[in-house]
């Protein structure tokens, strides 16, 4: 061989090697016709509603290059008021989720058969006309909660084919409550709650925190009531059979047996009335009141329900002492025989406490009041059996799942003459059963409007194109059911048609105006009129007689603040995120007091199998304090495969737990069910949780102090500046050079340039809610690890909650979101050998993945162990990748990361001020958690900058830093939590 | 030994390199496919990231670094027993110096196989070394790491230089008695050896220069891997006993290996009459002095634990005892220094099978004492949430498989093709009587 071949051999050889090894789909393409507005790199923000619950939270979306990437609230926006919930955050894994249907969906004796939009309207309307012919009436259609705009649509297509308005379906419809709210104010409705004016709280299960009406709207109230402002501090004390997140933030949890909180609440009305509350109440009425209640004596109250009666002495003293007390009644979870009584009980104790109801808004009604009663579902399938009905259309609504067996869904589904149709975006439990899904247009992907509350319109629009050019179901059922009929018109125009003739706007500009803001938030309110003329029918209610059947064992499924009613369990980041106090992961267990556990023979982590006088289901012992001796609980859970598929093969859901009982006189659910067997199962498996130990073994890292101790404490210097170096007595130690002291360092501080980013965080603020680790997980990239994985001790947040019990009670909960400190003397940066770990010159301590050679050497040191590894190239499933933040790296196996105090954003505020020629301003960066927090837990900023919230935050007495006696100087500096018990 | 004369030393030694039979062929293969096997488990954890090991958060480190630390300590005793025996005149150290110096030779080459096998990207493990680049990035010489790297690395060094030049005179006397191709590696691999006087007045002096460079290393080795730990801030690492404590326990299970070695040697090669009982016996007694330093450093962790009032070390040494690892703490404990003490036992100490099982102990035991160290403090460190634990895997045992297939391989090889006892040192010793060392 002469050279000459040798070279080109050895060319063409290599070439080709070098083409083999790369990856083909790294090819990029060129947007050939991009859209007007967007600038490659440069996000565009699209303000909309969340849709992920009836609250109708305002959001703003980021779209980078065409996708939606991040979701965060709207500031404009009166109900969230800038902040979203895990939830909402997780609406992203919605448009994106894996299983989420490209086409619509026929069942044919063939199986199932994917078909073309255009073919699954044209079917529709040919069903539309079949029902047509067939007579009146014989089309049925039940939806989720909608705008006002589009139920009025779907209500005229139902009239113009002569059959029933549409059915508004719920799972949580607050029926109690709202039977409550007409007896005693004459508002048969759900109206909001000024909580943060109330200095008293006491809540029967309400669980406003988790699910319960609007939760970040009461997030945000809440710690406005009960954070510690101005040396005052509102008290909150929670009454429920188990440890929700609302009842672990309460003062006081009580636990108490289903039903037995309207024992409680009747003892309190006596109690008032005792203490001379309600004078200014109609005499007859409060004679009535008084004979109801007169039974309900403390003792006899402490007698039936087994709370101590110093501790009911001591909240009826509280409750008159207090000048806004607030009662909540629940109406979504632990719905008994008696919520209704509870509720119209809480309803009256508002009355006798506040006589001039101030804190009750009863011009500010929810969206969700249009939810029809459960009794009223189970007739609506009733009938659908019946054989009246030729088309039922199912919009978004999953009642196969959320409703019990015997309810009759299943049968209505299956008879044969009925076509059904499912607007739904995912093969679930009910669109499996359907002869057609028809996939529609997501909330982030349509025009829209919903009415929070009566007081907002807020507005959606597209954050970007439907992802599989799904229509809107506005445009698809006006066209497919007036086509012979009318003209073809667009949803949207009837939307702002609407919004016309109602008075809202006048004009397309301020229609515009309306969608650049949001919505509207001053709707002309319309004065409610209530009545201070009590219902009789509640002392009917009230001295009912009920018979006194004690059950031995209930296991309650109740609503989950991760997944709401089962809805949200596709969304991966929902299931990888641990549930706040569990702080389990992609399972559900059985909430099991520790006697409870013991009785049965059973211990924790045990599989068992629990038969209720409905069915059987399999879960994982969890041994908690937190629940009541007599109740077991299950949260709403559904099963998914990790990247948001559907498991078809579990027949038996949660609710099939349930009877289809009904409570009579509000026709709510009953969503507790008696326990006949619990027996350890065959099958086994461990239980997926990420905390180790329950307890902080006194190690100073969550810390607390008592209310008396912080407002009585004149010394408003630093009570925390210790001298010691001792674990009870530590100083704080800034990380900046005031910080460094020559007896005990030896290196000096870091010299920083202009800017020490730091945290501060609010321990007093934080609800648990783990909203901050929903946001991180979208804006970070951060992999998910799956059930098998997270078993294997390998979940990859970057914030977590950490959740701690007090070792003298352990009902009392304690929670610390811990993320990377950015310690000045960070234990990680001395140990890499390659300096992975970098100490920038604005005191971050950033990760810097391409030098990584993974010896996890920093992990191992880092004593908040905040650090995590990429023990595999984790995968985000199509079109999940579309969703990764291009900002961020998305890290490969073999590295390590963690929080970067989110560093794209403050490279992106260094950008716009060098722009603007000026120094980066206090709370132009928001970290990702810190912008999403809904009690504002976390501050950040700039240490250096003595006028800076975190330098004035860090001055107070509250100040301390997780185990200071390392003296590693963090630069997150924590805030103790308040303790203010009865 | 008086009954030995050099003539019977060369004959049993070179006996030794016969042709090798059948078996012995299987016992190798057998072996690499050990290595092989340990190769593909690697191979796999490349591709699929290091999930598929054991380690976890909190637990990054597992068995890599625990079979690390193992054979580093293996590795020490070869070097004490040819270097600072040497250099104390202990005669006895003769027959065995070099078994031991190529069990330590294989144990650094296999120890040093680990942290490549441990790191998440063993394909950018050059970042470690210091090599001018144009990002002008140099290695973090703060981290015990980089001290590893130059530690072992100049370990390796020098005990292979050190057990290559002690072997000299000894291959040249196999090229001497070989035929064909065998003598013309032998002539290679001798350097040219004649035995002139020069030649030994320059080798006896090069040998114990090399003797005095090691010795230090014996001891700043194992420092060096204990400052791994000790420089961390964990609690159960962050100990200044770690260093002498690192050093007692590697020479410990490094005697305890040389026996595990040597019974069998001495078995199979008939080298009955050249490693005698009193050998052994003296290797035990050295045992019982290590394990006793061993069990001191156990009881002075607790000690300080007790005695620092720091109520995290506490916690952390009483959950060592009764926690999740209690039962690997007590394997460590009964193994490493309360086994040892029946070497006492004058029967026991002279007992062939007594001697085999428990310095077999010893080594189990040792291994164990890594992993309460590594995997069990940070399994229960600072924050009570993290706390994890860690199991091994399987693709984890067959690296460690791999790994002890390879130590032996390397050694079964070594020990049929190449002289496995000083026949120098043993004449010289037959010279100059049994308190001499060469």
């Amino acid at each position: 061989m002469d050279r000459r071949t040798f070279l080109k051999l050895a060319g063409i050889g290599s070439l080709s090697f070098a083409a083999g090894c790369s990856d083909p789909e790294k090819t990029i393409y060129s947007l050939v016709k991009a859209p007007d507005d967007m600038v490659t790199g440069q996000a565009k923000w699209y303000a909309t509603t969340c849709r992920e619950c009836p609250a109708g939270c305002g959001v703003l979306v980021k779209n980078r290059e065409g996708r939606v990437i991040k979701i965060e609230g709207n500031p404009l926006h009166p109900i969230n008021k800038g902040k979203v919930c895990i939830r909402g955050q997780a609406a992203l894994q919605g448009v994106y989720n894996p299983g989420r249907l490209k086409s619509p969906i026929l069942k044919t004796e063939n199986g199932l058969q994917n078909i073309s939009f255009s073919d699954a309207e044209n079917l529709l309307s040919e069903k539309f006309s079949i029902a047509k012919i067939s007579g009146s009436g014989r089309i049925k259609m039940m939806t989720e909660v909608v705008s006002r705009p589009l139920y009025q649509i779907f209500d005229h297509i139902m009239t113009t084919y002569g059959a029933d308005a549409p059915t508004v379906f719920e799972p949580f419809a607050y029926e109690s409550l709202k039977t409550a709210n007409e007896m005693v104010f004459g508002i048969d409705g759900l109206f909001s709650y000024k909580m943060e004016q109330s200095d008293f709280l006491i809540s029967f299960g309400a669980d406003f925190l988790d699910t319960w009406l609007s939760p970040v709207e009461y997030t945000i109230k809440f710690k406005e009531m009960h954070g510690v402002r101005n040396g005052k501090k509102g008290r909150f004390v929670h009454i429920s059979p188990s440890q929700t997140l609302t009842a672990a933030n309460a003062d006081t949890w009580i636990p108490c047996n289903i039903d037995d909180e309207t024992i409680v609440a009747l003892g309190l009305i006596r109690e008032m009335i005792v203490w001379g509350k309600g004078e200014t109440l109609d005499k007859s009425l409060l004679g009535n009141l008084q004979s109801i209640a007169d039974p309900y004596t403390i003792q006899k109250v402490s007698e039936q329900t087994g709370i101590s009666e110093r501790l009911i002495s001591g909240i009826s003293e509280s409750l008159v002492k207090s000048r806004h007390p607030l009662v909540l009644g629940s109406g979504n979870s632990f719905n008994g025989e008696r919520s209704l009584e509870t509720c119209i009980a809480s309803n009256l104790l508002n009355l006798l406490l506040n006589p001039d109801l101030s804190q009750l808004d009863f011009n500010e009604r929810y969206r969700v009041e249009t939810a029809a009663r459960r009794s009223e579902i189970y007739n609506f399938f009733n009938e659908v059996s019946e054989d009246k009905t030729n088309l039922l259309l199912l919009n978004n609504v999953n009642p196969v799942f959320t409703l019990p067996k015997q309810s009759g869904v299943q049968k209505a589904l299956k008879n044969k003459s009925v076509f059904v149709v499912c607007f739904s975006n995912f093969m679930d439990e009910t669109s499996a059963k359907a002869d057609m899904v028809i996939p529609v247009a997501m909330p982030l992907e349509s025009w829209d409007v919903y009415e929070s509350t009566s007081k907002v319109i807020t507005t959606l629009q597209p954050a970007m194109k439907p992802l599989y050019g799904d229509p809107q179901i506005g445009d698809l059922l006006i066209r497919s059911s007036f086509k012979d009929v009318t003209e073809t018109e667009f949803y949207k125009t009837e939307v702002i048609r609407s919004l016309v003739k109602k008075g809202s706007i006048s004009t397309e500009l301020q229609w515009l105006n309306m969608v650049r803001n949001g919505g509207l938030y001053n709707v002309p309110e319309n004065k409610a009129s209530f009545s201070k003329k009590l219902s009789k029918k509640i002392f009917d209610v009230l001295l009912l007689d009920r018979k006194e059947t004690t059950i031995p064992l209930s296991l309650a499924i109740m609503p989950s603040v991760r997944f709401f009613d089962g809805r949200g369990a596709n969304r991966p980041w929902l299931s990888e995120i641990p549930d706040p106090l569990t702080k389990v992961v992609w399972q559900a267990p059985v909430l099991m007091h520790p006697e409870t556990v013991k009785r049965n023979n059973l211990k924790h982590g045990d599989m068992t199998a629990i038969e209720t006088d409905n069915g059987l289901v399999e879960a994982i012992v969890y041994e908690t304090a937190g629940i009541k001796e007599n109740v077991l609980g299950i949260s709403m859970r559904r099963d998914h495969t990790i990247d948001g598929q559907f498991i078809e093969d579990k027949e038996d859901s949660i609710f099939s737990l349930l009877s289809a009982n009904i409570e009579n006189l509000s026709g709510g659910p009953i969503s507790h069910a008696r326990v006949i067997s619990i027996k350890k199962a065959k099958s086994s498996e461990p239980l997926a949780h990420t905390d180790g130990s329950r307890l902080q073994h006194d190690r100073k890292i969550a810390m607390a102090m008592p209310f008396s101790q912080y407002s009585n404490s004149q010394d408003h210097k630093k009570t925390h500046g210790g001298s010691g170096l001792s674990m009870h007595e530590f100083p704080l130690t800034l990380p900046i050079p005031e910080g460094y002291d020559a007896h005990r360092d030896i290196y000096p501080s870091h010299e920083h340039e202009n800017y020490r980013w730091a945290m501060v965080v609010d321990l007093d603020r934080c609800v648990g809610c783990a909203a901050c680790m929903g946001a991180c997980y979208a804006e970070n990239n951060i992999g998910i690890a799956g059930k098998r994985q997270i078993i294997n001790g390998r979940e990859m947040s970057w914030v977590r909650v950490e959740r701690y019990l007090d070792p003298e009670d352990n009902k009392k909960v304690i929670f610390l979101p811990m993320m990377c400190q950015h310690c000045d003397a960070a234990p990680c940066e001395s140990v890499c050998p390659v300096y992975a770990p970098h100490h920038s010159k604005e005191g971050l301590n950033n990760q810097i993945y391409n030098r990584c050679i993974g010896t996890r050497f920093c992990s191992q040191n880092c004593p908040y162990k905040v650090r995590r590894f990429n023990w595999f190239g984790w995968k985000w499933p199509y079109p999940l990748n579309l969703q990764l933040n291009p900002d961020v790296t998305a890290r490969s196996k073999g590295v390590m990361e963690k929080c970067s105090f989110c560093i794209q954003r403050i490279k992106e505020a260094h950008t716009t001020a060098k722009r603007e020629k000026r120094k980066i301003k206090d709370g132009e960066v928001i970290p990702a958690c810190a912008q999403t927090c809904p009690s504002d837990v976390f501050t950040f900023g700039n240490l250096m900058d003595p006028e800076s919230r975190v330098s004035k935050l860090v001055s107070d007495k509250r100040a301390y830093q997780v185990m200071g006696y390392l003296n590693t100087k963090p630069a997150v500096i924590y805030l103790k939590k308040i303790l203010n018990e009865i | 030994m008086a009954e030995l004369t050099a003539a019977q030393i060369d004959n049993t030694v070179l006996d030794t390199l016969a042709a090798p039979s059948k078996t012995y062929w299987g016992i190798v293969g057998l072996l690499g496919v050990g290595v092989m096997i340990g190769l593909m488990c690697w191979g796999y954890q490349i591709v699929v990231g290091i999930g598929v090991g054991g380690q976890n958060n909190p637990v990054a480190w597992g068995t890599y670094l625990i079979n690390f630390v193992f054979w580093v300590g293996i590795a020490h005793s070869g070097t004490l027993i040819s270097a600072i025996l040497y250099l104390f005149r202990a005669g006895w150290r003769n027959p065995i110096a070099r078994a031991a110096e190529t069990m330590t030779v294989f144990a650094v080459c296999t120890a040093g196989l680990f942290p490549l096998i441990h790191v998440g990207r063993v394909w950018v493990v050059y970042y470690m070394l210091p090599y001018p680049n144009q990002r002008t990035l140099w290695p973090n010489f703060q981290s015990p790491l980089v001290f590893d790297v130059v530690a072992i690395s100049t370990y390796l060094t020098v005990s292979a230089m050190f057990w290559y030049t002690g072997m000299l005179p000894d291959l040249a006397i196999i090229r001497d008695r070989a035929t064909g191709n065998r003598k013309k590696i032998f002539s290679i691999l001798c350097l040219g050896w004649s035995g002139r006087l020069e030649q030994w007045r320059h080798y006896t002096r090069i040998y114990l220069f090399f003797a005095a460079l090691a010795t230090p290393l014996v001891i700043s080795v194992h420092s060096v891997v204990s400052w791994d730990f000790a420089l961390g801030v964990i609690p159960g690492w962050h100990s200044t006993v770690f260093a002498p404590y690192f050093v007692a326990g590697a020479i410990h299970s490094g005697l305890a290996m040389v026996v595990t070695l040597m019974i069998p040697l001495r078995k199979l090669f008939k080298y009955e009459k050249i490693i005698t009982m009193g050998v052994l016996e003296n290797v035990a007694k050295t045992i019982v002095f290590t394990g006793l330093i061993v069990g001191y450093a156990y009881g002075v962790e607790y000690f300080l634990a007790w005695y620092s009032g720091n109520s995290v070390e506490q916690e952390s040494f009483m959950w060592r005892a009764v926690g999740e690892y209690k039962i690997e703490f007590w394997i460590m404990v009964i193994c490493n220094s309360i086994v040892p003490l029946l070497f006492f036992i004058k029967k026991i100490r002279t007992s062939i099978p007594w001697l085999l099982i428990i310095c077999i102990m010893v080594n189990i035991g040792m291994w164990y004492e890594r992993f309460v160290i590594i995997a069990g403090s940070v399994a229960h460190d600072f924050i009570p949430h993290a706390w994890g634990y860690y199991a091994p895997t399987l693709t984890e045992f067959g690296i460690m498989l791999g790994a002890f297939c390879l130590f032996f391989f390397l050694f079964i090889l070594f020990v049929k093709h190449m002289p496995s006892i000083s026949m120098t040192e043993m004449k010289e010793h037959l010279h100059a009587g049994g308190n001499d060392a060469g």
